[in-house]
């Protein structure tokens, strides 16, 4: 038995590492590269490490374009981020306490969210007329809309795991329902909410094709989009690629190695009572 | 202290009525308890009251005035649940406190009607400990705590004791009892434990089936039921009833008589029967007879008897303790 856990632990090992950890040492290994040794391509180690150089050129590239892109980014999920949050628990809250018919079409339409693929075109079209097309805000509700989905329906199973006699407690000690969801209900949901942020927030600021889709210009540009600057423009400055994707993929990196103990916590502990 | 007056107080799920038209009056100071079997509605009918489920129709009354449609923070009730509800982000403190804080009570009486609360349930060690940390009948204090903090005029309790093991049951029982007793407020409290019915109540309502069956002191319920259920229902054992052609020998539809007014001797009697089983309790002995004549009749003698499975006995009614009742319940 022991031996067989072994095995299988040295094989799960094994796969997580040619998967996850080698392209990451392949990234790192050429963003230290000099421009003519990176576009090799290959492992072997850097003959001359510039790290400071490349990374000074990443950022100054095209007139600091990194740099607007991270305020960018980080404006699109932080704004989208907390209306997931808001919005998911208030919704999942609602539509897990007060089944009624209503409750349960608007539910239907959630899972329809996460069942039918987003029309990119018409979206457009609808983003141009009410104006919000090429904008951050646009792009947020854009990101909430997508994410809603998932969202709704984390909060919704785990509130269904809070006792319903604490609301009916709460009413009686003369909460209104608002109350009932800010002071009880909210702070019971910290586990779910943990996932929910870190979850989204990766997503979101890790996206490419969205706001490729969504907010083109050059003042709009998002992390993910910067990859383009050393791709298009200076073919053959692969050692810049890669440093631009070690920087833009550090932020959610670090996330995850903080929260990802919550992040597991929040997932499975609202199963259990589903 | 206040009354509470319900009249003809209907519920419907539906097409399903579970609550036929409740008629009650609980005396202001009354500690009224309702019983029943398991899904007769005892408690949708406390919900009712604290104004958590809405009556088909019908009126209910708090202190003369009619709060059928008041919100239930507005009722002057205070709710103890059966799981508690404490909130397991609060510490003690502020679980009593919630209500108050909800209400923008300042801070400093805030905190000395919390202590003054805490005090009374002696759960000053625990005032800033969470939920979680407590056992389950210090909880029940932190819950009753909850309650007295709102100064209601009505306490609702819903099976506050069934999560809790005999010993501590039955100190709980002593301890609302006597804070009954000093805080002479009106409590109504649901349980289908009879034991807790008999020691605590003023008044019994016995329910059955979304109606009431019976409702007085507890020795009126024991010496007096009026009708076979409330029999079957009080006391322990519980009575044995006939019907069918045993009860129309008797020249009744149901016969009723108490283990304990049962009288069995070896000798002379007026039914004869052999002893199946005998439940020897210390005090007393329960013992199980089949007696051709009726069935399977369930008496209660000296804990030092001396009977035996298998002996055959002599059983009569004590004179005055039989029960006859009309058309069967
Ligand atoms: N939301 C509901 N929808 C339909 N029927 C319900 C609902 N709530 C309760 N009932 C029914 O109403 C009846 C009374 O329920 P209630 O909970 O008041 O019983 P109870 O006397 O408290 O029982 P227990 O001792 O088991 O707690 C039951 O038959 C139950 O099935
Ligand atoms: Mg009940």
């Amino acid at each position: 038995m022991k031996r067989r856990q072994y095995v299988i632990g040295a094989v799960s090992f094994a796969v997580a590492f040619v998967i996850f950890v080698i392209p990451f040492i392949f990234v790192v290994i050429n963003a230290m590269k000099s421009a003519a040794e990176s576009a090799r391509l290959d492992f072997r180690l850097p003959q001359k490490w510039q790290f400071w150089q490349n990374l000074t050129d990443v950022v100054q590239a095209r007139d600091y374009m990194l740099l607007l892109a991270y305020f960018n980014s980080t404006v699109i999920t932080v704004g989208a981020v907390t209306l997931l949050v808001i919005f998911g628990a208030l919704v999942g809250y609602v539509l897990q306490r007060r089944p009624s018919r209503f409750s349960s079409f608007v539910y239907a339409f959630v899972l329809t969210g996460l069942m039918i693929p987003p029309a990119v075109v018409p979206t457009i079209w609808v983003l141009q007329e009410i104006n919000l097309f090429k904008t951050l805000h646009g792009m947020i509700l854009i990101q909430v809309a997508y994410g809603l989905g998932f969202t709704v329906l984390l909060y919704r199973a785990f509130i269904a795991s809070i006792p319903r006699d604490l609301d009916e407690a709460a009413i009686v000690d003369g909460a209104r329902p608002l109350q009932v969801f800010f002071r009880v209900i909210l702070p019971l949901l910290e586990p779910v909410t943990v996932t929910v942020i870190v979850v989204q927030s990766i997503a979101i600021f890790n996206d490419f094709t969205h706001p490729l889709y969504y907010l083109p210009g050059r003042e709009n540009v998002t992390v993910q989009l910067t990859l383009y600057n050393f791709q298009s423009q200076f073919v053959s400055q692969m050692n810049l690629l890669f440093m631009n994707i070690l920087l833009v993929t550090i932020p959610p990196l670090i996330v995850f190695i903080f929260f990802n103990r919550q992040i597991v916590a929040g997932m499975t502990s609202g199963a259990v009572k589903g | 202290m206040s009354r509470v007056e319900l009249k003809q107080l209907r519920k419907s799920y539906g097409a399903v009525e579970v609550m036929k038209g409740i008629d009650l009056v609980v005396e202001p100071g009354e500690f009224c308890v309702f019983v029943g079997p398991s899904g007769c509605g005892k408690s949708t009918l406390l919900r009712m009251i604290a104004g958590l489920e809405e009556q088909t129709s019908g009126q209910i009354e708090i202190a003369g005035r009619d709060v059928s449609f008041d919100e239930p923070s507005k009722r002057g009730i205070a709710m103890v649940f059966q799981s508690y509800a404490l909130y397991p982000h609060l510490s003690v403190r502020d679980n009593i406190g919630f209500g108050l804080s909800l209400a923008r009570r300042p801070k400093a009486e805030i905190r000395q009607k919390v202590d003054a609360v805490g005090e009374i349930l002696q759960l000053g060690p625990f005032m800033d400990r969470k939920p979680k940390a407590l056992s389950g009948g210090q909880r029940q204090r932190v819950a009753i705590g909850r309650a007295i903090v709102r100064d209601p005029q009505v306490f609702l309790f819903d099976e506050p004791l069934s999560n809790l093991d005999a010993a501590l049951r039955s100190q709980m029982r002593l301890e609302l009892t006597e804070l009954h007793a000093r805080l002479g407020a009106t409590m109504i409290y649901v349980t289908h434990d009879q034991v807790e019915a008999m020691t605590m109540a003023d008044k019994i309502v016995v329910m059955n089936a979304g109606r009431i069956e019976q409702v007085g002191t507890p020795m009126e319920l024991y010496q007096r039921p009026a009708t076979p259920f409330v029999a079957g229902f009080i006391g322990s054992p519980r009575m044995n009833l006939f019907d069918g052609d045993v009860a129309r020998r008797m020249g009744c539809d149901v016969y009723g008589i108490r283990p304990e007014h049962l009288l069995i001797s070896e000798s002379d009697g007026r039914w004869t029967g052999q002893v199946r089983h005998v439940e020897r309790l210390g005090a007393d002995t329960i013992l199980h007879l089949d007696v051709p004549e009726l069935g399977a009749l369930v008496a209660r003698t000296d804990g030092n008897c001396s009977f035996h499975p298998g002996q055959v006995v002599q059983a009569s009614p004590q004179p005055d303790m039989e029960f006859f009742y009309a058309a069967p319940g």
